[in-house]
């Protein structure tokens, strides 16, 4: 039988400008049906562009796409969802103070009379979610839910629309381990049900793992693409592609720092913390120390009292009982949720930096510019423009905007809460090494974050947190001889290790021994 | 001892609930904006634009019904001048609407000179005739004497409806909290936005036609800071339809109060009891009920 594939998308000559900055450049791929396609790139290679146009938010300046098939031209999202193309946006397209319910149904009521049938609706989530073990209370706000659960929306919404291809943008950069096979679960579903899925990441193992075919953007061009059908594909020839060069080694030796005794070198520390909020206790109990020249990382599912430690060493959060103590130390933070948290979309790279910097009252636009320009070089912001906002920069670059800016001020303490989280390869060693540098300089270091090999990978020691309290701790001399299995047993990944094991049970609330 | 069985008794009940008439249409309908992400604090000058054309063509054709229908065309005209400035020029919502206060002040003004050669007030005229169902009843007769009265009560539901069981509200509120996610997901946020400030403008201009009808004349100021006031009405009442309705009892309560010592003719400063609502409203601001959160994307231009 002559078995001839059908496509699902095909994106031909695909060009887009800002400015004169090309973000696409003669773009020419086709997507298979019922299949899974990833898409690769460094930050700003343009794939977020490429999707965006796909999904009706962009106009390309030249080049036309085929939806199976047939030519199309989408002026807005309406028009690429009527034609079955639904997006999980790399940053979530959902309202804060509306129910899971209302995020979903937005657009696309079901009505009776005038009025929205709320009955019907849930009854309709309520099969999709158990069809596809979204496991989900619609009836919860957006802002009590975790982030987890919002993509869970996101993917609902999709489903609801009855989505034919869906678009995914870094959907397991927020996510934790177990929170990601659970949503490649997902995915397999979604495959099995004759679904179409493009999905971005920079995390290489996960492409092997559930890639048909791989495309890979640089620089806006399309420089490689390779299929995956039998799970082999070569991860060092693909991350080769990514980068156009070698793929740059982390510099991560650490070096002994030598302290007079152990005096001062405690920077920060809480002891049996409680803290309620909004009578629901966030921390139970919290029992924490930071010492200089020591990188403490903190690995924990979203949501267990993470954010709420930040929030007390910050002084941010001030109702809580128990003790904290900081012996004046300087704190700087990279947190978690950039867009909200970490800067302001429309100031620019220079004056999201001179917000935070002392020394400098008076401002010219030479000055920012200056700044701009530094900070581009020294972190490799790729950026179209260097006067343009932070909102106009791909999602990896904006968090290397935050991340030059907090290093940069030389803090005594310093917190990462998900560095990397949608960095690419080199980007993410390029952090890494920043990070251990900081350790080297003596600074305090909490990095929370739930990639548990770059845990593994910089931590000095590293604690689960699980329900609002510190479930296990383990030091130095744990963690080197994991890294010693690690070595022996790298090729082997099928078999977690005893200690990553244990983590991970620690993680969920299970205690071992 | 008079004055206290005065206040405590069903007229005076009865005239509270009248006076939150305008504050209510008001706060309504500036709810309507706000939901939709536009502060519109024109309704002060909105209020006043209606009492006065109300007046103005109910005198020169003879007939309300005539001068309530030009006043809401009017009121809905300067709606969509709004909107242009405020949706589709995007430019800033309060600075318009303070143009829009002072502007609608001026031409009232000039016009009362013009037309009626009176810089204070227009002539007086028969407003709008009472409801007689309820007529003679004790404490319904004056309160469901009303229309508009009426109407407010169908309003708290109304609203409620609209806003929180239908995809019209449903939709505007998405444009209000984050529009970039409604445009994400197909909804015209523009249009939604216009569809709030029109609703806004028509609410407003059933205030500025209950006070000028019940005055039976149109004078220079008489909104007296209504439209403020109802504002700060929406904010306490937390952009909830009921609650917003008893944000505005509470204001009118005060206005009853004040004519209430009036009438009787004590010698107490009725300016203090004037003050009161503002000192409320402050203190309520100040985080005394609690904090008040409006609509996330509430006043950022789309
Ligand atoms: N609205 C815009 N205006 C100007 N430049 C833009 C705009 N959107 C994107 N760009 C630029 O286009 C380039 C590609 O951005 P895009 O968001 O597609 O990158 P990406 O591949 O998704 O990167 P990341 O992995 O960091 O998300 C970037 O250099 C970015 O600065
Ligand atoms: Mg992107």
């Amino acid at each position: 039988m002559h078995c001839l594939k059908m496509t699902a998308v095909e994106f031909i000559n695909i060009t887009k400008k800002f400015g004169s900055f090309f973000a696409n450049r003669d773009i020419s791929f086709s997507v298979e049906k019922n299949t899974v396609h990833c898409i690769l790139g460094e930050n700003g290679a343009g794939k977020t562009t490429l999707m965006k146009i796909l999904f009706g938010m962009y106009r390309q300046d030249s080049g036309s796409l085929k939806i199976s098939g047939e030519d199309i031209r989408f002026n807005s999202p309406h028009d690429a969802i009527a034609k079955g193309i639904g997006m999980v946006h790399q940053h979530f397209m959902l309202i804060d103070d509306f129910t899971v319910m209302e995020n979903i149904i937005l657009g696309n009521e079901i009505t009776k009379g005038i009025r929205i049938d709320f009955d019907k609706t849930a009854g309709i989530l309520n099969e999709l979610i158990s069809t596809y073990s979204l496991n989900l209370d619609i009836n919860k706000k957006i802002s009590e839910i975790s982030i987890s659960a919002q993509q869970k929306t996101e993917i609902l919404k999709l489903l609801f629309r009855n989505s034919d291809i869906l678009i995914f943008d870094e959907p397991t950069a927020v996510l934790s381990p177990a929170e990601t096979d659970e949503f490649f679960k997902i995915i397999g579903k979604f495959k099995s049900s004759g679904k179409t899925i493009i999905f971005i990441t920079h995390k290489l193992n996960e492409v092997r793992k559930i890639s048909d075919k791989v495309s890979v953007l640089r620089r806006g061009m399309l420089v490689y693409e390779s299929s995956n059908e039998n799970r082999n594909l070569d991860l060092n020839i693909l991350s080769q592609a990514i980068v156009g060069e070698t793929v740059v080694k982390a510099n991560t030796e650490k070096a002994d720092i030598v302290f007079p005794g152990n005096d001062g070198r405690n920077a920060i520390s809480l002891r049996n913390i409680f803290l309620k909020k909004d009578n629901v206790s966030r921390l139970k109990g919290l029992n924490l120390d930071l010492y200089k020249g020591e990188i403490h990382g903190i690995c924990g599912v979203e949501g267990n009292g993470q954010n709420e430690i930040i929030d007390i060493i910050t002084g941010l959060e001030t109702e809580f009982e128990g003790e904290f103590s900081n012996p004046g130390c300087s704190i700087s933070l990279v947190p978690d949720d950039r867009l909200k948290k970490g800067m302001i979309s429309e100031f620019t790279i220079g004056e999201n930096i001179i917000l935070k910097k002392k020394s400098s009252n008076f401002i010219s636009e030479r000055l920012l510019d200056r700044i701009s320009t530094e900070t581009a070089e020294k972190y490799d912001v790729r950026v179209s423009d260097i006067k343009s906002n932070l909102s106009s920069l791909s999602g990896g670059n904006q968090q290397k905007v935050i991340f030059a800016r907090e290093t940069e001020l030389e803090s005594d303490v310093m917190i990462f809460s998900h560095p990397t989280r949608g960095v690419d390869i080199n980007a993410t060693v390029f952090i890494h090494s920043k990070i251990i540098e900081q350790r080297n300089k003596g600074k305090a270091v909490l990095l929370i974050s739930s990639d548990l090999d770059e845990l593994f990978a910089l931590s000095d020691k590293i604690s689960v947190i699980y329900n609002g309290a510190i479930a296990g701790t383990f030091g130095s001399e744990e963690l080197s001889n994991f890294r010693n299995e690690e070595l022996i047993r790298k090729s082997d990944e099928s078999t977690g290790s005893p200690l990553s094991d244990k983590i991970g049970k620690l993680m969920i609330g299970i205690k071992t021994e | 001892m008079e004055l206290i069985s005065s206040v405590i008794s069903l007229t005076f009940l009865a005239q509270v609930l009248r006076l939150m008439t305008p504050y209510y249409l008001g706060a309504s309908g500036a709810n309507f904006s706000e939901r939709g992400g536009v502060i519109n604090i024109a309704i002060e000058g909105f209020m006043n634009l209606a009492a006065f054309s109300f007046v103005l063509f109910s005198i020169l054709t003879g007939n309300v019904t005539a001068g309530f229908i030009c006043a809401v065309l009017i009121n809905l005209l300067f709606s969509l001048f709004f909107s242009y400035f405020t949706v589709k020029l995007k430019i800033n919502q309060i600075v318009t609407g303070v143009g829009f206060n002072l502007l609608i002040a001026g031409l009232t003004k000039f016009l009362l000179v013009y037309i009626f050669n009176s810089s204070s007030n227009t002539e007086r005229f028969e407003g709008i005739p009472d409801l007689e169902i309820f007529k003679g009843i004790p404490f319904a007769g004056t309160v469901l004497s009303d229309y508009m009265t009426i109407f407010c009560f169908a309003l708290i539901f109304i609203s409620g409806f609209v806003l929180f069981r239908t995809k019209y509200g449903l939709r505007l509120r998405s444009a209000g909290e984050n529009p970039y996610a409604a445009e994400s997901l197909g909804v015209n946020v523009r249009l939604y936005k216009l569809s709030g400030i029109l609703i806004s403008g028509f609410l407003s201009s059933l205030a500025g036609i209950w006070l000028a009808s019940n005055q039976n004349s149109y004078s220079d100021g008489m909104i007296a800071g209504r439209g403020y006031i109802a504002l700060a009405a929406m904010i306490i009442g937390k952009w909830k339809p009921v609650n917003i309705f008893f944000a505005c009892l509470i204001f009118s309560a005060f206005e009853a109060l004040e004519i209430t010592l009036q009438i009787s003719g004590t010698d107490f400063p009725t300016q203090l009891i004037q003050m009161l609502p503002y000192l409320i409203t402050v203190l309520v601001l100040v985080g005394f009920i609690g904090k008040t959160k409006p609509p996330a994307a509430d006043g950022v231009p789309y």
